[in-house]
């Protein structure tokens, strides 16, 4: 009978073509309103890495004095000082952690016509890749040796491979960053997890860089940071060594830990590492500590999803309330008009539940239709986001649970929405359908 | 029926439509029924059609007790056992001849090949099997009414209800539907025709008349003879 209804209803739609273009257009304004912001929160919400998402840890010290501030709710620092960093990794070598830190470049090619560009890159170490499942397309990272023993060594994504190159196997071939040489040595996949969680700064939704080059390059070459330098009281930086020794706060810090034991483990050391650095004189605070928080804690606590997303998810589905009610209105209209056929229907030996079945099929018909629409107009509200508006390119994009999910909002809501109207058709007698012939 | 009482209730009014109805129609038999406008011919039909429920009395159609099933099994009885003919035929406009008579077989639950066999049928016995796909407003009143004596006809029903089935026709239109109607009983198929024209009424074997909701008197017919008349006290 499905198929028999889905004719009829393919029929009734045709012939009020006006009063179903307007259900359709309804529909599909609600729904691509609200998949528009429900793209966002749910980009913003979803977990880059739920496949190591409850093993990699974001490290926290907190490092300030009493008079330093931060504006996280328990005024902890984001990033770590180079020191801490560097102290860390050495004192607990067996665990994979990885310091890294935004800085970029001016890159040219071995060819001279080739126009110089400015592109950001991350200093980070060989663990990265590993530890955030980044595959190669050729070669790898740089050796373990090169985190202790710098060497100009580099690897770069697919998508400056094909600007810089055309594409293709280019290991082995050199690079200039700020006129110094770099020797490709791996060539990584598109990666752009979605948000950025290993560096939330400065653009939760940016592109992840496409250079990675030794973080300990960092104080041969003396690279600045991109991203954000955070201090906390007076401090004199004339040299980069300056900086380095500071209590400045610019790298960011994941450690990746399999199970809660070796956590436990982990947050026992960062407690005495703490208690270490008070005796020297550092970490003057009571409630100095070191806190480790999983990639979802990590995103929470940057508040990623904030508040606002919620409620403009919230509005943009009363949005589409109104725009059901309105279909409602109109769908009521229409299967009243229809009565007398209803009526020969029952006579002929319709009974309830397949009344109310053929109209609840138009209205998924209906609400099918709308989605599709929807879809379009949610991905041209998308398009001029992106176009409109700078870190938008990765955020304001569907991807394919979306694309899914957006039909079937439209269809469970048209559904609902054509309970009553359905529910009125098919309880009234047939007798009483008769009569308005 | 027995006893059958039809009370129409709003805030203010209550309206007997029908009082202690009795009716016995036997299988095979051609009744018609007449009566002046607001006497509860309509009623009758509706509640014989199990269109509309009893207030109260009894019913049993074909050996079944009517009165209290659910919607499901009185949709499935109507479907099965009875076929309508309305006065003003009641195709529906947006389907074809043949869609219009595959409607009571849908919900039938026969499959493609037996619906198309009862479809083909069906328009052939009422004369219009050429043009099964000719919608019914490129067709004349009586090849309407003749459509939709074919739908009645494809579930092969045990039941006819006409409710005025020539009213909306000419003469000669509505002699021949009355022509087809009698063929139909002929074959087998109980007829109860509501008219108001005593010409048609006189066609049948048997006419019963209603006035305030009861039958007041019937008239047997024998090859269009009276035969007997007798007064039935409601």
């Amino acid at each position: 009978m499905f198929f028999y209804y889905l004719k009829l209803a393919k029929k009734s739609l045709l012939k009020t073509p006006i009063t179903t273009a307007l259900m359709v257009l309804a529909i599909a304004l609600g729904i691509g309103v609200s998949m528009n912001a429900l793209t966002l929160n749910h980009v913003r919400s979803v977990n880059p890495m739920p496949e190591k998402g409850k093993q990699l840890f974001a490290l926290q010290l907190q490092t300030m004095n009493k008079i330093g501030t931060r504006h996280t709710y328990d005024d902890m620092p984001m990033q770590v000082t180079y020191q801490d960093a560097i102290n860390i990794q050495r004192m607990t070598p067996s665990i994979r952690q990885i310091s890294s830190v935004k800085t970029g470049f001016a890159i040219q090619t071995q060819d001279p016509d080739f126009a110089p560009i400015l592109q950001s890159a991350r200093a980070t170490q060989s663990d990265f890749f590993e530890m955030f499942n980044i595959e190669f397309l050729y070669g790898g990272s740089w050796g373990k040796e090169i985190d202790h023993s710098p060497d100009n060594q580099v690897v770069i994504a697919e998508e400056l491979n094909e600007r810089l190159f055309g594409g293709g196997d280019n290991l082995g071939k050199n690079i200039y960053l700020n006129q110094n040489s770099y020797r490709i040595v791996g060539i990584s996949k598109s990666w752009n997890p979605k948000p950025k969680f290993y560096d939330l700064n400065n653009g939760q939704f940016q592109r992840s860089e496409q250079v990675y080059i030794p973080f300990s390059l960092l104080p041969v070459h003396e690279y600045p940071s991109w991203g954000n330098n955070n201090g906390w009281g007076p401090e004199k930086i004339d040299t980069y060594q300056d900086k380095l020794n500071s209590e400045i706060m610019w790298i960011q810090y994941w450690v990746e830990l399999e199970n809660n034991d070796k956590k436990s483990d982990f947050l026992n050391f960062l407690a005495g590492y703490v208690e270490q650095q008070k005796k020297l004189g550092r970490f003057e605070r009571d409630d100095a500590r070191g806190t480790l928080r999983n990639v979802e804690e990590w995103l929470e606590y940057n508040e990623v999803v904030g508040n606002d997303s919620n409620i403009l998810v919230g509005i943009s589905f009363m949005f589409l309330a109104v725009c059901l009610i309105n279909t409602v209105g109109l769908l009521l209209a229409k299967f009243l008009k229809r009565a007398p056929e209803i009526g020969v229907r029952r006579a002929l030996g319709a009974n309830q539940a397949q009344v109310f079945l053929q109209h609840l099929v138009e209205v998924g018909v209906l609400g099918f239709l709308g989605g599709v629409l929807g879809l379009v107009i949610a991905n041209i509200g998308l398009f001029i986001l992106r176009n409109q508006y700078d870190g938008f390119d990765v955020l304001a994009t569907m991807d394919m649970s979306m694309f899914i999910a957006a039909p079937l909002i439209a269809i469970s809501a048209t559904v609902l929405s054509g309970l009553y109207p359905a529910w009125r058709v098919c309880t009234t007698l047939p007798s009483i359908h008769l009569k308005t012939q | 029926m027995n006893n059958i009482n039809k009370i129409y209730r709003t805030d203010l009014v209550e309206t007997h439509a029908l009082s202690e109805f009795n009716l016995n129609v036997k299988e095979g038999e051609f009744v018609s029924v007449t009566g002046p406008s607001g006497s509860g011919k309509t009623t009758f039909l509706n509640l014989a059609g199990l269109l509309e429920p009893t207030s109260t009395g009894t019913y049993e159609l074909d050996g079944i007790n009517v009165v209290g099933l659910n919607d499901r099994q009185l949709s499935k009885i109507r479907n099965e056992k009875i076929g309508f003919i309305f006065q003003g035929f009641n195709l529906i406009p947006d389907l074809n001849l043949f869609e219009n008579v595959d409607v009571p077989l849908r919900y039938r639950g026969f499959n493609s090949k037996e619906r198309k066999e009862r479809i083909e049928n069906a328009l052939e016995q009422v004369g219009l099997a050429a043009r099964m796909k000719h919608l019914p407003s490129q067709l004349s009143g009586g090849q309407q009414q003749r459509v939709a004596i074919a739908r009645a006809l494809a579930g092969t029903p045990r039941f006819l209800l006409a409710d005025e089935p020539t009213g909306n026709l000419d003469s000669l239109m509505a002699r021949q539907v009355m022509e087809l109607l009698e063929n139909i009983n002929k074959s087998g198929t109980t007829i109860v025709m509501v008219t108001h024209d005593p010409e048609l009424a006189r066609r049948a074997e048997r006419n019963i008349q209603i006035v305030d909701g009861q039958v007041c008197d019937f008239t047997l017919y024998q090859n269009n003879k009276v035969e007997a008349k007798q007064a039935v006290s409601a």
